[in-house]
């Protein structure tokens, strides 16, 4: 028979093949469990494909290596174990009591399966913000610019407005400017930049201006966008009258956070939880990653939103809490080693919101205390070549401490602690500069004419040459001096080391070079265009569940389920009826997760047919 | 949250079509010191999950009297409740696969028409010229009926909640009622979970959950319920008209104003209970059989997938009578998965029997809730 796969006797499903779903898999496969990993992408990996950065962390969890790379060794790993399978192009459509249903895209088929256990790691979606005409083309989410550009080598456009500070429209528009975008702007409504402060500093020097306080207010554009109408806000978040100006883009591109991705774990049962911390509604779930449901995991962004690594521990955890569920050579040394790894990984401070959410679902973590201070001996050392390391924030991250070849750099237990560098032993190679995931490592000597030696960490094209005059660029991308390069120093991982010769005076300030070289409508839900005035008009009129707005406006009744309106949609209810999301009912998820066609279904095979 | 006051004339418990329906017709009538009360939201229970046709081709007489009365309401329903439903008189089309089945039609379609509706029997080549879209193999005839309609079951129920409030009356959502309050056989109050409401008159318009809403009052009511599936695809173009059922192939299917398609069947294995949860073997089998009736599906996605109450009577005719053990207790239930499209001409008559002491646009007289006691026919045209 046709389109039957024999799939009997599935110990472990995993949803999702992100960091934390291949790592869970690998983690079960290594003990013996036979493990299928249904994935979406074309390439497993997750978001992971389309990260061209170096990842932060601890070494032994990829840190200073770039994202795509990571997908590709983790995909490696998972192929090389028998009992484990991937199978790409296809999604988990729906979870019911009588079986898990997958739809393999790529052939539209679907197949019924009957795992054991269930790992759901099926990561996050974007939110997204209403403002006028933010259904015209060439306004994007930021994970969907990444995959233009990242994944497929396509520019979203010329000049673009980021909306958000966080880590990701962070490292979008450094990835932009990379592509030889401009980048007019990046907005960030609240007072304080969201991300860790050397991503910021990475764009600053490169000229972005980052307004804090200021949000976009209108997409201006009949067909596409062509500019963007942005305003300063006051203490209450409001607009300030007359502080609107224009800013002349053809794209928007929206990074103000992420949602985790419930609907399968809400229809397996799981119980969730509005935990504003971790992102919006989340699977409530144990230390073991196991949720109400006794045999549905979840790990990743779709626990609670965090970041890669601590989405590949939370796998393992999940992995191996399968293993100890389903046989009698589980590792507790191991369980408490990955336990203790994310209790030190989230004990510093850029972790404190996640560390509030998770309180909330009664796992705690503490906070650690780190060495805050390094011993300022800098200038004890005039002449010699050596770097500044300017790392003022405590996050957890260590390659500069594992890449030194001499042992200079000590981070310490504590992968929260800022390094401290003991100059007697440096040897100014320069290694920990292209090490370093947030660029924040320079190379610096005092030259007896009275010039200085500036080593410059440079991800951009063109390259320049020797000789080269290129200009100076300070902490905001402000020009100092034309400068000379002395020489570059290529390095395998594309961190490249540009030294320029720089008048001492400005020495310390230069950071970066350059290279010579109609009816405004602002929608809630875009699948069914119903727009945040009749959303607020409805609820006016008493249509105050999201199931009524639902039932009413057909808000969520189109292609995407809701993905991205739901929480949008429960945050104006929020606003207009002043019941605090965490009580409100955010309704009913309803399968399949996403759209299948009669044809997949009705060509299904189920796992207890034979061929 | 609507303030609840301590009491009203009249307590309608259920906040679905039937509820809301009698709450209009008893405030369009002057009675408006009336509370709706309605556990979760507006059509959170089994009218917000029905498939929204509206059908006068029945085999039972009572059916086809309160569908024609119904249907004339359902008609200008713009002018008299004043909103838009999504109202499209696209007709019905029976399919006939069976000897047995085009005899039953020809025999319904008599009475029916005896009752004044608009019906016909077409062959198999006439239906075919007018639908053409639908493969036609091993079908014999047709029973086509250019009136019946359908709408948008979640508006409509709002557009009655709307213009009951307009009026005075209290829609209060999220709000249980526990127990019938009753004093020397008579309806006194409801106690509620935000409290005591005192009331003269008690309406029972729980669907699904009528027969515990009967419990609360001490009457053992004989209706159960049961899960009934239904699915929607992607939108296309607008192009069919009448809502087309196969009782032989057990299902139905139309298309909505906004291009989706909606379908059900119905499920014989299913046993009463309260589960409503959308199971892999419905949509199994719907993907299976559908495209065989309507190809233009094969290429179609599903969109969602939900499930709902059938709360059934013995007979598959509704309830819709005076309790003889309580007094002021009115039931509005057993609709057997046909409230919504009977609504507005029950809500009419429970609203009258109130208001006058005796409904006047329908004889109703036998829906009855003892009319089981003896013998019955049951309605047989049933997905």
């Amino acid at each position: 028979m046709a389109g039957v796969r024999l799939v009997s006797n599935l110990d472990l499903l995993v949803i999702g093949g992100g960091p934390a779903g291949l790592s869970s898999a690998i983690e079960a496969a290594k003990n013996g469990l036979s493990v299928l990993v249904v994935d979406e992408g074309v390439f497993s990996g997750g978001q992971l494909v389309k990260q061209t950065h170096k990842f932060f962390g601890n070494e032994s969890f990829f840190a200073s290596v770039r994202g795509f790379e990571i997908g590709t060794s983790l995909t490696e790993q998972l192929n090389s174990l028998d009992s484990a399978k991937i199978q790409n192009e296809s999604s988990v459509v729906a979870i019911y009591p009588d079986g898990v249903l997958v739809h393999d895209m790529k052939n539209d088929q679907t197949s019924l399966l009957n795992p054991k256990k269930i790992i759901v790691a099926s990561g996050a979606s974007e939110k997204f913000i209403q403002f006028e005409n933010n259904d015209l083309p060439g306004v994007y989410g930021a994970g969907a610019v990444q995959t233009l550009m990242n994944q497929f080598g396509i520019l979203p456009g010329r000049s673009v407005l980021m909306i958000g500070s966080g880590n990701i429209g962070l490292i979008v528009s450094y990835q932009l400017l990379q592509a030889g975008v401009e980048v007019r702007a990046i907005l960030e409504a609240s007072n304080r930049i969201g991300g860790y402060q050397v991503h910021a500093d990475k764009v600053k020097r490169v000229g972005i201006p980052i307004l804090l306080q200021h949000t976009v207010l209108r997409a201006i554009g009949e067909e596409s966008v062509r500019g963007a109408v942005i305003a300063r806000l006051d203490e209450k978040w409001r607009p300030v009258a007359g502080s609107e100006r224009e800013l002349v883009v053809d794209t928007i591109c929206i990074a103000v956070g992420l949602s985790p991705s419930v609907e399968l774990a809400a229809q397996a049962g799981c119980q969730l939880k509005y935990i504003k911390e971790l992102g919006g509604y989340i699977p409530l779930r144990d230390e073991d990653m196991r949720t109400s449901v006794r045999d549905v995991f979840v790990a990743g962004d779709a626990a609670g939103i965090e970041e890669a690594t601590t989405a590949m521990i939370e796998g393992q955890i999940a992995g191996l809490a399968v293993v100890s569920d389903l046989t009698e050579n589980c590792s507790q040394e191991r369980l408490t080693y990955l336990k203790n790894t994310l209790r030190n990984f989230r004990s510093g401070p850029t972790s404190s919101k996640t560390r509030a959410g998770l309180a909330k679902l009664g796992n705690e973590f503490e906070e650690a205390s780190f060495a805050k201070e390094s011993p300022d001996d800098f200038t004890k050392y005039v002449g010699k070549m050596r770097p500044i390391i300017e790392c003022f924030e405590a996050i957890p991250c260590n390659p500069c401490e594992t890449s030194c070849p001499v042992g200079a750099i000590t981070i310490g237990d504590n992968i929260n602690n800022r390094p401290i560098i003991d100059y007697s032993k440096c040897t100014g190679c320069g290694i920990c500069a292209t090490k370093c995931p947030g660029l924040a490592i320079f190379m610096f000597r005092e030259n007896e004419d009275g010039t200085c030696s500036v080593g410059i960490p440079y991800e951009f094209l063109p390259f320049p040459i020797e000789e080269q005059q290129v200009t100076a660029l300070g902490r905001n991308g402000e020009a100092i001096c034309n400068v000379k390069v002395e020489r570059v120093v290529r390095s395998p991982n594309k961190t490249n080391l540009v030294y320029i010769n720089v008048p001492c005076e400005f020495a310390s300030d230069v950071r970066h070079i350059f290279v010579p070289s109609e009816e405004s409508k602002s929608f809630v839900c875009r699948c069914e265009e119903v727009t945040v005035d009749q959303v607020r008009k409805a609820i006016g009129d008493g249509y105050t569940d999201f199931e009524e707005l639902r039932r009413y406006l057909r808000i969520s009744m189109g292609p995407c389920g809701g993905r991205t309106c739901r929480l949008n949609t429960l945050m104006i209810l929020s606003e207009e009826t002043g019941i605090p999301i965490e009580r409100l009912s955010p309704g009913i998820f309803r399968p399949p997760a996403i759209p299948v066609s009669f044809r997949a279904v009705a060509e299904s095979g189920d796992d207890c047919c034979e061929e | 949250m609507i303030a609840v006051k301590s009491r009203y004339r009249v307590v309608i418990i259920g906040g679905g079509v039937i509820g809301t329906a009698t709450a209009f017709y008893l405030a369009k009538s002057g009675i408006r010191n009336v509370a709706v009360l309605e556990k979760n939201y507006l059509s959170s229970g089994s009218t917000g999950r029905c498939g929204g046709g509206i059908r006068q081709q029945w085999s039972e007489r009572m059916n086809v009297r309160l569908a024609i009365r119904s249907v004339e309401h359902f008609k200008r329903f713009d002018s008299e409740v004043g909103f838009d439903i999504e109202y499209n008189q696209g007709g019905y089309l029976l399919l006939a696969y069976t000897d047995e089945e085009v005899l039953s039609f020809n025999k319904n379609t008599s009475m029916q028409k005896e009752e004044g509706l608009d019906v016909e029997l077409l062959s198999r080549e006439e239906t075919s010229k007018k639908f053409p879209f639908i493969n036609l193999t091993d079908v014999k005839a047709a029973a086509y009926c250019p009136s019946d309609c359908h709408a948008n079951p979640h508006l409509t129920t709002f557009a009655y909640a709307r213009a009951a409030q307009r009026m005075g009356v209290d829609i209060l959502t999220h709000t249980s009622a526990k127990r019938i309050l009753t004093e020397k056989g008579r309806v006194t109050g409801v106690l509620t979970d935000r409290g005591e409401i005192e009331s003269e008159i008690v309406v029972n318009a729980a669907g699904g959950y009528s027969q515990e809403v009967g419990e609360m009052a001490g009457i053992d009511l004989p209706t159960e319920s049961y899960k009934h599936q239904i699915l929607v695809t992607e939108p296309l173009e607008h192009f069919m008209d009448p809502l087309v059922i196969s009782f032989e192939k057990n299902f139905y299917i139309r298309q909505t104003k906004s291009g989706n398609f909606i379908m059900g069947q119905g499920d014989k294995a299913e046993l009463p209970g309260h589960d409503v949860t959308p199971t892999w073997r419905f949509l199994r089998e719907m993907t299976g059989k559908m495209p065989e009736f309507f190809p233009f599906l094969s290429d179609m996605r599903v969109l969602r997938h939900w499930a709902g109450l059938y709360n059934m009577s013995p007979d598959g005719l509704p309830i819709i009578d005076r309790s003889c053990e309580i007094e002021a207790f009115y039931c509005a239930i057993g609709f057997s998965g046909h409230g919504f499209m009977l609504a507005p001409a029950v809500g009419e008559a429970v609203a009258e029997w109130i208001t006058y002491g005796e409904p006047r646009s329908v004889d109703i007289s036998n829906l009855s809730m003892n009319r089981f006691e003896q013998g019955f026919s049951r309605e047989k045209n049933v997905v």
